[in-house]
């Protein structure tokens, strides 16, 4: 697999986003409805982070990195192992 | 806000969990057939293994719901919470890994993967009774 898969990145996005607007939140207005919804939103893509870089990569890099909490999605989408085979492709 | 996380909590349920129950007990069925049809059960895979992944939603949602309702704590639901964990291990190291053995070509007897999914139908049937009932709750129906 040359590139990561299209869920990963979305994931990866998804994570990125959802903690950028949980911060952003927190330091201005702080309205809790919009953490309590974008809190689960943010967990779930964490977890499909996890769960999609070790389906599609067999890197222990990329499956290590997936881990790394909101950062982990976009730096296991950019780093440069997808050249490797795929386990079982997504 | 609790109510719309539980919303999408009860969704994600029906939607995930529901064909991952029905494909994962279709899958021995369609590999006892005389000639398994090698389609049938990569679909069939296929639809497990995509809707496990969609499944995480459940107990995040279900998490988030718990924690605004305040219950986080009650005995119905850290014993659902086990359950659900213990399905989860089912379908994981269980028959998502030996449906894959099948279509790589392994010989897996298909009284084990049924036993296997009946076994993750029968976690989660309890789990929804659990959420359902909801034994020890004061705000039950």
């Amino acid at each position: 697999m040359t590139v990561p898969p299209r869920a990963l990145r979305i994931a990866a996005v998804v994570e990125l986003v959802s903690l950028a607007v949980l911060l952003v939140n927190l330091a201005t207005v702080h309205w809790p409805p919009l953490s309590s919804l974008i809190g689960p939103v943010h967990g779930c893509a964490y977890l499909f982070v996890v769960v999609l870089a070790f389906r599609s990569s067999s890197s222990t890099r990329v499956r290590v990195i997936s881990w790394i909490p909101g950062l982990g999605g976009a730096l296991a989408t950019w780093s440069r192992v997808w050249t490797g085979g795929s386990r079982c492709p997504a | 806000m609790t109510k719309l996380l539980l919303s999408v909590h009860v969704l994600a349920a029906v939607i995930a969990i529901g064909p991952v129950a029905v494909a994962a007990s279709m899958f021995p069925a369609a590999l006892r057939a005389a000639t398994p049809d090698q389609a049938a059960l990569r679909v069939l895979h296929r639809i497990c293994r995509v809707y496990a992944g969609v499944g995480i939603v459940v107990p995040v949602f279900g998490l988030a719901t718990a924690s605004g309702l305040g219950v986080l704590g009650d005995a119905w639901l850290l014993v659902s919470i086990a359950l659900t964990a213990a399905a989860a291990g089912v379908l994981g190291l269980l028959v998502l890994p030996r449906q894959r053995a099948v279509l790589a070509g392994v010989r897996v007897e298909p009284s084990r993967l049924a036993a296997h999914a009946g076994v993750f139908n029968l976690l989660w049937a309890v789990v929804t009774v659990l959420m359902i009932v909801r034994p020890g709750s004061m705000t039950g129906v």
